[in-house]
């Protein structure tokens, strides 16, 4: 991803809308019993298209922004934060996407590893917490809802950021078309070119032709 | 030139990694008016307008997800609640009697002054609030509410709700405040199973959002299903409960005697945490040792 300050602008608005959504309308839901959490979803989409420079500075950014708002311990949710978008990047500068599935089930587990790392510092620094097996169930199904929510968010967010791509074009309908036709292309190019030397063969053969006339006469 | 962006890359990694664990420890063992505090809360200052309006811009989009969520459960507690019914018919002529004595009761031990003193009593001034935003972790259960130190709004007022007790004052802003509820693992409430029951702790159990427990109830003490439970406002000359008497916390729904000396005491809180819109924080009220508010 080529960053610009426009760029930048556009990574900073996705950000800040993530987060008010989610602390203004997504911890508001209960899915399945669980509250559905998009952002380690949006981190991991902003990694997966931007890379592990890019998808750490974006969660940590996003991260600090989150411990403002709660006025929670600041650092948790940035560090927590920041390892799911260099994960995701560093996914997507070593393997191929070529998948649909790829950034679900990455955003999914992705948001799996942020829920128990979460807990487990907030456990870390002091939280007196005794912990249920539900919380097993809560991690889980915030991961499912995070695999879910990369569906929609992936396609958004890579429009939001489309001028920055520096991706392999997908195969379009255009181009699938042109491929089918390159070889029609070539049998005429092939036919053209057999003709051509079938005229220049004849043309050279006319004045032999007419000399060895000639040597017999 | 390959070399030089993965130095860069890991650069930045160590970095942001430095920062967020300085961040966190500096953060964690500052004092609450140190400079990370007041820059934090100033950020969520600064912001809570656009949270404000973002709450209110988004209240249709939750009422309907709402609605699918009551529809579908309700669907499902149709056959529970006309078997309810029919039980709680039989049980409304008993009820009936016991009205009278229930009444006697009541002015015994003079439950009304108690359990209503949030609302009644002078020395609190009530300030509402609607609620702005809410953390959607598992362990940090608190919500942010639109009023602040300018309301009058001090650290550790109780927070309550038209049902009963909804938390405490962790934070506060200038213009917001963040509620730790009483479903919060860091918080424990002292409490009085009534009429004249044993004194415990509420607490919560992390991932467990519907259920509160009660423990220090002894096998030996009298506690049964369906009992309430109040604030016990414990306080002695140098510590006190944030919490003053009387503010009603739920309802025992499930005893078992423990192997060792102390029940397993189940409690139902009687505020929904989720559907929470609207919530008083009782503000001034009388001074209490160990207790900044």
């Amino acid at each position: 991803m080529i960053v610009t300050w426009q760029i930048g602008v556009r990574l900073a608005l996705i950000v800040l809308l993530a987060v008010v959504v989610q602390v203004s309308f997504l911890s508001y839901l209960s899915i399945l019993g669980a509250t559905p959490d998009a952002l380690p979803a949006v981190i991991a989409v902003i990694g997966l298209l931007g890379g592990a420079v890019t998808g750490a500075v974006a969660g940590f950014a996003t991260g600090l922004l989150v411990d403002s708002l709660l006025l929670q311990t600041l650092g948790v949710s940035s560090l927590v934060l920041l390892s799911v978008g260099y994960l995701a990047g560093r996914y997507r500068e070593q393997f191929e996407i070529d998948s649909p599935m790829a950034p679900a089930l990455l955003a999914g587990g992705l948001t799996l590893l942020a829920t128990a790392g979460f807990i487990g510092l907030q456990l870390m620094l002091g939280v007196e917490a005794t912990v249920s097996l539900l919380v097993v169930r809560e991690i889980l199904i915030k991961a499912l809802l995070g695999f879910l929510m990369a569906f929609p968010l992936y396609p958004l967010i890579r429009f939001a950021l489309r001028p920055a791509l520096v991706l392999e074009e997908p195969p379009t309908r255009r181009r699938i078309f042109r491929n089918r036709r390159r070889p029609v292309r070539r049998r005429r190019l092939r036919r053209a070119s057999t003709e051509i030397s079938r005229l220049n063969n004849a043309g050279a053969r006319r004045p032999s032709d007419s000399a060895s006339q000639g040597g017999v006469a | 030139m390959y070399r030089k962006q993965i130095r860069r890359r890991r650069t930045i990694l160590v970095a942001l990694i430095i920062t967020s664990l300085v961040l966190l420890s500096a953060h964690f063992s500052e004092a609450e008016s140190g400079p990370l505090h007041a820059i934090q809360r100033g950020v969520a200052t600064v912001l809570s307008p656009l949270e404000s309006v973002a709450s209110e811009a988004l209240k249709p989009a939750r009422d309907l997800v709402d609605w699918f969520d009551e529809t579908f459960e309700a669907r499902g507690e149709n056959d529970q609640l006309r078997e309810d019914l029919a039980a709680a018919r039989a049980e409304l002529a008993q009820a009936q009697d016991a009205v009278g004595q229930n009444e006697e009761l009541q002015k015994m031990l003079d439950l009304n002054d108690k359990i209503e003193l949030a609302g009644f009593d002078p020395a609190y001034k009530p300030v509402a609030a609607r609620i702005i935003n809410r953390s959607p972790s598992v362990i940090n259960a608190t919500l942010g509410v639109n009023a602040g130190s300018g309301d009058g709004v001090e650290e550790d007022d109780p927070v309550i709700s038209g049902d009963g007790l909804v938390g405490r004052v962790a934070e506060v802003t200038a213009s917001t405040a963040q509620v730790q509820l009483i479903t919060d693992p860091r918080n424990a409430v002292s409490a009085r199973v009534l009429p004249d029951g044993p004194q415990g702790i509420v607490q919560p159990v992390a991932g467990d959002p519907d259920d509160l427990r009660l423990d220090f109830i002894t096998n030996e003490q009298q506690v049964e299903e369906g009992q309430m439970l109040v604030t016990a406002g414990w306080s002695n000359d140098e510590i006190s409960s944030a919490y003053p008497y009387g503010i009603p916390i739920g309802e025992i729904t499930e005893t078992t005697l423990g192997e060792q000396d102390f029940q397993r005491v189940t409690v139902q809180p009687y505020v929904d945490m989720r559907e929470l819109q609207d919530v008083q924080v009782l503000t001034g009220g009388p001074a209490r040792p160990g207790v900044s508010g």
